[in-house]
């Protein structure tokens, strides 16, 4: 997929701001698609084919949040949320409902592209090429790398691309600690570094998919402050 | 209870008197076999040397005996016609010496050759002629010229035992031959059995002489004469008997002896007596049977005396130290225990007392024991209580029980009257209680004396006893004949004292009294416990009262939970912050009021567990959660702290229940300003930074037109910071009352223009104005009012939709501006219409933007308006919104410009 290809939704309450998304998405080749609020986002979701969607949060008729729930209903697209609120919460939020990155406002245009240009590489993984080995298997988890495929006790496993990024880099490193930095830069991109809530949220999910008990994990366990350990 | 108790060996009785026993037993045992040891050895002394003597005594008369013969055999050698052998002459001498001499029975010559040549008797046998050269005494004969007694044997001549005294005969050294008479050897037995029949007492002893060639040749018996001793006598016997006297003991089948030996001088010849020991230690052993047969007696009498010991005293002893040990306070003796104390007890001896005596010690014990457990069980119930007209009850019900007494009664000095008078009675008629008076002077009442004395005062029969003669009416009337009076030691109450009455004339016993007395003790302390506390108990009741009215006025509820978990209290704030009433949950435990709590949380499990730890956890605990189950959510904040006594013993555990919601919306508003205001600062930001990042981007070249888009956008965007910042200055202006107006003459209609004009978003064609035609230029800060106008119409056009009317009315009365703004809008929810003008309050929920901007403007507004010393308020509409300010304003001739 290249960007002449590429369509992206912008949605936005305020016009200066989805103005300005558009025209640095034009210019370098983007179509782009314009929505002032979830309500109009939505409709144009479903009439167009959209690559990605950048989204504000607090808007009327329908809050971002609702419209990232709705669009995950139905689609896997890459989204990144724009918001002008930067609690951690409000992130956390985001990133659960299925947001795939989040930007706080005010960003400079530079590090939009490189997010937009990070989830859209993340989006477009191939299936896996190890040159070690085709498949990773701990107790009664078995990854195939090969066919991008996750088994617990042989049933399969429905992980997201960051989901399934995640445990096959801590898989790998089993029974070493990695530091919120090293999953984010090797899992995320060289952009990150900082967002350790999005680990918390991702980590949560895997964990719902592969612990019997999710409050107390025995695979995927928290070194408080340092990072995450794949349990040998 | 009546096994025998167990004391250690050395303590017990009946082994320290079975010890003393055996071994005074024992120091009896040896002494007698000491004794019977030496009795013994003097006892076989005697017997041997009495059978010795009479040995001496044969072997003297033995010796005087053979003597006698050897003399006579002497004499006869010196006769002439025996010299010569003159046989006629030999034969009267012969014949001569054989008539003196009865024991001889044979006298005879022998030729130097051993030939017989005459003997006397002559017949029946001659021997005449015969040689006897062989006889060993003819031998010996031939070496001697001393008489010699030979050897025993029997006489070829008479065919009897004999043996022969042998006198041989020389002339100048030239053998003779010899003269011989035989004695006979029967003599000498029977001599013996004469000598045993005199001198030995029994007749079993033997006695016989034995010859030097080791035959018998004299025996009390016939039977053993020349028999070999060896064949007759044990071997031992025949060694002994080479010695000196002496005795010996020695055993043959046919029993033990005691031979008792003495050699005859001269002639080797020995005498033996022999008795069956049998016989001769008869004496000895009938002593040691008998010092054996006193022993067996001593012993058995001391088994029988010792037996006797032990069951008449001993065993006594052991039941009644049983009895004695305490078990008979527990009345559970079997019925063994109470037989044998009931034979001990007939006894007539001292056990029999001493066991009287116990008994009827335990039997005062009991009743003493009994009055102190009645006494204690009466004062018990008296303490009980601590309301002084329910204790006096009580003692008088007491009373009752304790003496068997119908009617009792206790006077109190009541001090107004300066009496003693009832203060409770029972089964006392009514009148009696109620109108007798004792006058404290009375010298004979029962009472006043027991009082004035502390003695008590008993009346026996009123009808005789003199001291009660002018009270006998009432007596008689009131139904008794007998008081009992005792003073109540009492200290802190007035005095008073405990009257008991019978109704027959009856001797109150000394234990009734002494009992009575007892118990007035009792009954005293109740009485000023019940009005110490009564005292107490009024001044604590007040403060409980004021501390009760000051926690259940509280706002916050406040729950008491004792140590095991129990809910001791609850005030009436708890009611209506959980829905339990302190009924319900009094006493219940604590969990009932986290049962209550969770069932009205959404969260449950969450606030199950912060509960849990909050109870596991020291010092001051909170947990914060909201209710619901009412129309909107409340927040409540529950605080557990613990509750220590002065020791600091934690003696249970306090809970508070507050309504946070207030505080809560008022953080919650805190935050929303927070979040809103960095939205609204960073929205305007965001283009900034977007548009300035997008000209500074290196891979783009913008053409001018863009670039100047670009910047006008950056213009307005900051414009609308700035625009921003002045309202929050406003704002903060206005919170801090330092706002000033600079009001000048202004045309209203143009205000309203304006302000339309500059709002955002415009209100375009959708605004209508309602204006009088004659409204004149009036007084006041056109800039504030155009704020306020602006804010009004913005916010109707922001909340209103895109087609309904926004209509501006206007009205003045002389002193007044009224204007109002009304929108179509979804109007204002009642319960919000008071809180629209807070700052930051914008009628919004989670991140549906339904408008832009701070939430500041109707604040402003009201800040603004309240400047100018006007009002700002909300009409109520049945559909949209309607807000309506007044000012009041002077109005001017001309409008300043």
């Amino acid at each position: 997929m290249t960007t002449a290809q590429m369509v992206v939704l912008v949605v936005d309450d305020e016009r200066p701001l989805r103005d300005f998304v558009r025209r640095n998405l034009d210019i370098r080749g983007y179509q782009v698609r314009m929505a002032g609020n979830g309500l109009e986002a939505l409709a144009e979701f479903r009439q167009s084919n959209i690559d990605l969607v950048v989204l504000d949060l607090m808007m009327p008729h329908m809050d971002g949040l609702e419209t990232i729930r709705r669009i995950r209903q139905t689609s896997d697209v890459p989204i990144i949320v724009l918001s002008a609120m930067d609690e951690e919460d409000d992130k956390i939020r985001a990133l659960q409902l299925g947001a795939d990155d989040y930007l706080t406002k005010p960003f400079g245009v530079g590090e939009l592209l490189a997010r937009i240009d990070a989830v859209m590489r993340r989006a477009q993984w191939r299936p896996w090429t190890s040159t070690t080995t085709s498949r990773l298997i701990h107790d009664r988890l078995t990854v195939d790398l090969e066919r991008h495929q996750v088994l617990l006790n042989n049933d399969p496993l429905e992980l997201t691309p960051i989901e399934f990024e995640l445990l096959v880099y801590l898989m790998e490193n089993a029974g070493k600690v990695l530091t919120h930095r090293a999953i984010l830069q090797h899992v995320w991109g060289e952009e990150y570094g900082q967002e350790s809530e999005y680990l918390r949220v991702y980590i949560g999910r895997l964990r719902q998919k592969i612990e019997d008990d999710p409050a107390h994990p025995r695979y995927l366990v928290t070194e408080r402050g340092v990072g995450y350990l794949f349990n040998a | 209870m009546n096994t025998r108790p167990i004391f250690p060996l050395r303590r017990d009785l009946s082994v320290q008197l079975i010890i003393l026993f055996a071994a005074f037993m024992t120091a009896v045992l040896i002494a007698a076999m000491v004794f019977l040891q030496r009795a013994s050895q003097d006892l076989e002394a005697d017997i041997g040397s009495s059978d010795l003597a009479l040995a001496h005594a044969i072997a003297e008369e033995t010796t005087t005996f053979l003597d006698s013969a050897l003399e006579t055999v002497t004499q006869l050698a010196e006769y002439p016609e025996v010299i010569t052998v003159d046989t006629s002459g030999m034969d009267a001498i012969f014949q001569s010496v054989m008539s003196a001499r009865p024991d001889i029975n044979l006298t005879y010559r022998l030729d130097a050759q051993g030939l017989m040549v005459f003997h006397h008797p002559i017949g029946p046998e001659s021997t005449v002629g015969t040689d006897f050269s062989f006889r060993s005494y003819f031998q010996q004969a031939k070496t001697t010229r001393e008489p010699l007694i030979s050897l025993g044997r029997i006489s070829p001549t008479t065919q009897q035992p004999v043996a022969t005294a042998v006198m041989p005969m020389w002339i100048d050294d030239v053998f003779q031959g010899l003269v011989a008479t035989n004695l006979k050897l029967q003599f000498l037995s029977d001599t013996l059995t004469n000598i045993m029949t005199t001198a030995a007492a029994d007749r079993s002893a033997n006695t016989a002489i034995v010859d030097a060639g080791g035959q018998i040749v004299a025996h009390s018996d016939p039977s053993f004469i020349l028999q070999t001793v060896s064949d007759r006598y044990p071997p031992s016997l025949v060694d002994e008997m080479r010695g000196e006297s002496g005795n010996f003991i020695a055993s043959d089948p046919t029993g033990e002896y005691l031979y008792s030996y003495v050699p005859i001088a001269n002639i080797d010849w020995s005498v033996v007596v022999s008795r069956p020991t049998s016989v001769a230690f008869s004496v000895l052993n009938l002593f040691r049977q008998g010092v054996l047969a006193v022993l067996i007696v001593f012993a058995i009498s001391g088994i029988l005396f010792w037996a006797v010991l032990s069951r008449r005293v001993i065993q006594p002893i052991e039941r009644l130290a049983n009895f004695s040990q305490g078990s008979w306070l527990e009345r559970d003796e079997s019925s063994e225990m109470v037989t044998a104390l009931g034979q001990l007890t007939a006894r007539r001896d001292q056990m029999g007392v001493l066991t009287r005596s116990l008994q009827s010690m335990q039997a005062a014990i009991e009743a003493r024991l009994n009055e102190l457990s009645t006494l204690l069980k009466t004062s018990t119930v008296v303490v009980s209580s601590l309301e002084t007209q329910v204790v006096l009850d009580r003692i008088l019900e007491q009373v009752e029980e304790l003496l068997q007494v119908r009617m009792s009664a206790i006077f109190v000095l009541d001090e107004s009257s300066n009496t003693f008078r009832i203060r409770a009675s029972r089964n006392l008629p009514g009148w009696y209680a109620d109108r007798v008076r004792i006058d404290p002077q009375d010298p004979d009442s029962a009472t006043m004396r027991t009082i004035r004395s502390g003695e008590p005062v008993h009346i026996s029969d009123t009808e005789t006893d003199p001291t009660y003669a002018h009270n006998r009416q009432r007596s008689r009337l009131a139904g008794y004949r007998a008081i009992l009076a005792i003073r109540l030691p009492v200290q802190h109450v007035r005095p008073s004292a405990l009257l008991v009455y019978r109704s027959d004339p009856d001797t109150f016993t000394e234990r009734e009294i002494r009992l009575l007395t007892n118990f007035a003790n009792y009954a005293t302390m109740a009485i000023e416990n019940a009005a110490l506390f009564d005292r107490s108990d009024t001044h604590l009741q007040e403060q409980t009262q004021r501390l009760e009215a000051l926690i259940q006025s509280m706002r916050d509820g406040v729950v008491l939970e004792n140590s095991a978990g129990k809910i001791l209290y609850a005030n009436r704030s708890v009611q209506d912050l959980t829905g339990l009433d302190y009924e319900t949950i009094h006493n219940k435990p604590i969990t009932a009021l986290v049962e209550a709590i969770l069932s009205r949380t959404k969260d449950r499990d969450s606030i199950q567990r912060q509960i849990d730890e909050a109870l596991s956890g020291q010092g001051i605990r909170r947990v914060e959660y909201a209710q619901i189950g009412e129309e909107k959510p409340r927040y409540l904040r529950l605080s557990l702290f613990s509750v220590s006594d002065k020791e600091e013993t934690l003696i249970g555990r306090g809970w508070i229940i507050q309504d946070i919601t207030q505080r809560y919306e008022l953080d919650r508003m805190k935050s929303n300003l927070v979040a809103t205001v960095s939205h609204e600062l960073r929205t305007p930001l965001a283009s900034i930074k977007g548009y300035t990042t997008t000209l500074l981007a290196d891979d783009v070249e913008w053409d001018t037109q863009s670039q100047r888009e670009f910047l006008t956008t950056i213009l307005q965007e900051t414009d609308r910071l700035s625009s921003l910042v002045q309202d929050l200055l406003d704002m903060s202006r206005i919170e801090a009352g330092n706002l000033k107006i600079n009001p000048i003459s202004s045309d209203v209609p143009k205000l309203i223009e304006q302000a339309a004009l500059h709002a955002t978003p415009p209100p375009g064609n959708r605004l209508a104005l309602n204006l009088p035609h004659d409204l004149p230029p009036m007084f006041l800060d056109p800039q504030r009012v155009e704020a306020v106008l602006r804010n009004l119409i913005e916010n109707a056009a922001k909340y209103c939709p895109d087609d309904a009317p926004i209509t501006v009315s206007a009205t003045y009365d002389n002193e007044n501006l009224v204007i109002s703004v009304e929108d179509q809008g979804p109007g204002i929810p009642t319960e919000m219409t008071s809180q629209v003008f807070e700052s930051f309050y914008r009628v919004d929920n989670g991140m549906t933007r339904k408008t832009t901007g701070a939430g500041l403007g109707l604040a402003i507004a009201r800040g603004f308006v309240q400047a100018h010393g006007g009002e700002i308020w909300l009409e109520p509409r049945p559909k949209g919104t309607c807000v309506t300010f007044s000012i009041p304003v002077a109005v001017t001739a001309e409008v300043s410009e």
